[in-house]
């Protein structure tokens, strides 16, 4: 994942318009997802996932993405974590590599 | 019925493969219509008989509702809002009478259980959907057409696979007739998949790959090789009497007999004593004689077993004198809608004073003979019906109807 805000903002808004049904003129950063958007929080977890298979990360231990309220914050988590959540990602993948792999005998 | 109350319809909606009302789908059979294709559902190219799946329809439903739902819920909701819409009851009516619903299927949804099943499978669990549970439950029917038209009674959800429709309006009528509700919503719903028709294969109980798909199923025929299976709902609002009375509600028909039974040791196969037990059971409970019948919705999904052993039980308990018909040759086996699905068009054979022949039935199997089979477009005047249902661990449904109220 290696993305500038403006394709964050755009892959975040293409989810909600896509999945949610959201109409694209509703979507503004101070938005708030549950009084101003409507969604509910199985909503929530759909468009995480969503957006981890988009990003191609997972967010599943993540505690700082539940705290998120607005669109704006969504747009920030995804602009600061990047990085950290593509190494998280690359590490999973390995594990999960690592543990498929048959032991080496002697 | 040997309750309190009597218990009558005042609604009907269906979803379906030949029509997306009662009256659409009369006309299709009544042109000798067929919904089988080749493939359509069956990934190994076995006919099926699908009903649309049109995203677009489904946007009658609002995203809050539909995101629950899989093709077998959409299909009891469209079908739910029609029989609501043709009851006349207001979602503030239904409200205050604490109005329910019994509305079953064979497993819930196939289609989103193998999406599940492959994302498991393929180590993607994290990318499964909340909402996947709710689409897949058992109960996806009845809970989502609950929430579709706002009902805060009593859910129940009989999954009897071809059964459950039937089961269901039985369930509803005697909780009406003992006095515990006045309104329920009652059907049943079905999609189908290659799960589905392939089970029926490797048992060498489906219609053949080869050939002209609607020259199948071809229930009680000489030449049958098996059913093809369909999918769709069928919703009706059952009703008190006198409460459907005092509102000046349409009523469809009485339903005054209904039973159920088991063979008690079936798994797959149809047991002709047991079923006539259910016929006769079904009768008494009605008060009527079988003669009083003026014509039987049979069950036969056109197998070798299941048809003969329907006949033989019809033979014996109705004789050669009842007009019997399946509608199975044009709809295919819509499973655990087929019982309200059927019933809907016999509620317009009524109204047209028609009778629908079995399709596909040009000669008839001697192992099925000694009934009256409707061959052709038969001009009848209908007072008193009576519909079958059949289902995998050997359940027997039977429900009589008697339309003049």
């Amino acid at each position: 994942m290696n993305l500038t805000r403006d394709e964050i903002i755009e892959a975040v808004n293409s989810a909600l318009v896509k999945e949610m049904e959201i109409d694209p003129a509703d979507l503004a950063p101070e938005k708030t997802f549950f009084d101003d958007l409507g969604l509910d929080s199985l909503d929530m977890v759909d468009l995480m996932i969503g957006l981890q298979r988009k990003f191609g990360i997972s967010l599943r231990e993540n505690e700082e993405i539940k705290q998120v309220r607005t669109l704006g914050d969504v747009y920030d988590f995804f602009e600061k974590n990047q990085a950290m959540l593509t190494a998280q990602a690359e590490a999973a993948k390995a594990a999960a590599k690592a543990a498929a792999e048959p032991e080496n005998k002697q | 019925m040997n309750g309190l109350k009597r218990v009558v319809i005042t609604g009907s909606g269906i979803y379906s493969a030949l029509g997306s009302t009662p009256g659409e789908l009369f006309d299709s059979l009544a042109a000798n219509k067929s919904a089988v294709v080749r493939g359509g559902r069956d990934e190994n190219f076995l006919p099926t008989a699908p009903a649309p799946r049109d995203p677009e329809r489904f946007r009658a439903l609002p995203r809050t509702l539909r995101r629950a739902m899989a093709p077998s819920a959409c299909f009891t909701a469209m079908a739910g809002l029609s029989a609501m819409q043709d009851c006349g009851l207001t979602q503030d009516e239904l409200t205050a009478l604490h109005a329910g619903c019994a509305v079953g299927s064979t497993m819930g949804s196939v289609s989103t259980l193998r999406e599940g099943y492959a994302l498991v499978l393929s180590g993607q669990s994290d990318r499964l959907s909340p909402m996947h549970f709710f689409k897949s439950a058992s109960h996806t029917t009845a809970f989502n057409l609950a929430r579709t038209l706002g009902l805060n009674g009593a859910i129940y959800s009989p999954c009897s696979a071809c059964a459950s429709g039937l089961q269901s309006m039985g369930l509803g009528a005697a909780l009406i007739s003992a006095g515990q509700e006045t309104v329920i919503f009652c059907g049943g719903a079905d999609e189908t998949g290659s799960e589905v028709s392939g089970s029926f294969a490797l048992m060498y109980a489906h219609a053949p790959a080869e050939g002209d798909p609607t020259e199948s199923p071809r229930p009680f025929s000489a030449n049958r090789k098996g059913l093809v299976c369909g999918e769709g709902a069928a919703v009706f609002c059952l009703e008190e009497y006198g409460h459907a009375v005092r509102r000046g509600a349409k009523i469809y028909g009485e339903i005054i007999g209904y039973s159920s039974n088991s063979g008690g040791n079936g798994l797959s196969q149809s047991d002709a004593p047991a079923i006539a037990r259910c016929m006769a059971d079904t009768c008494a409970s009605a008060g009527i004689d079988p003669s009083d019948i003026d014509y039987i919705s049979a069950h036969a999904t056109s197998t070798l077993q299941g048809d003969a052993a329907e006949a033989a039980a019809i033979r014996e308990i109705f004789g050669a004198n009842i007009p019997v018909s399946s509608l199975k040759g044009h709809l295919g086996h819509t499973l655990g809608a087929s019982g309200p699905l059927e019933m809907a068009a016999v509620f317009e054979m009524a109204r047209h004073g028609v009778l629908i022949p079995t399709r596909n039935l040009a000669e008839i199997d001697p192992a099925c003979s000694g009934i009256d089979h409707v061959t052709g477009l038969r001009e009848k005047r209908l007072d008193i019906f009576f519909k079958n249902s059949f289902a995998f661990g050997g359940i027997n449904a039977s429900l009589i109807c008697k339309l003049n109220v």
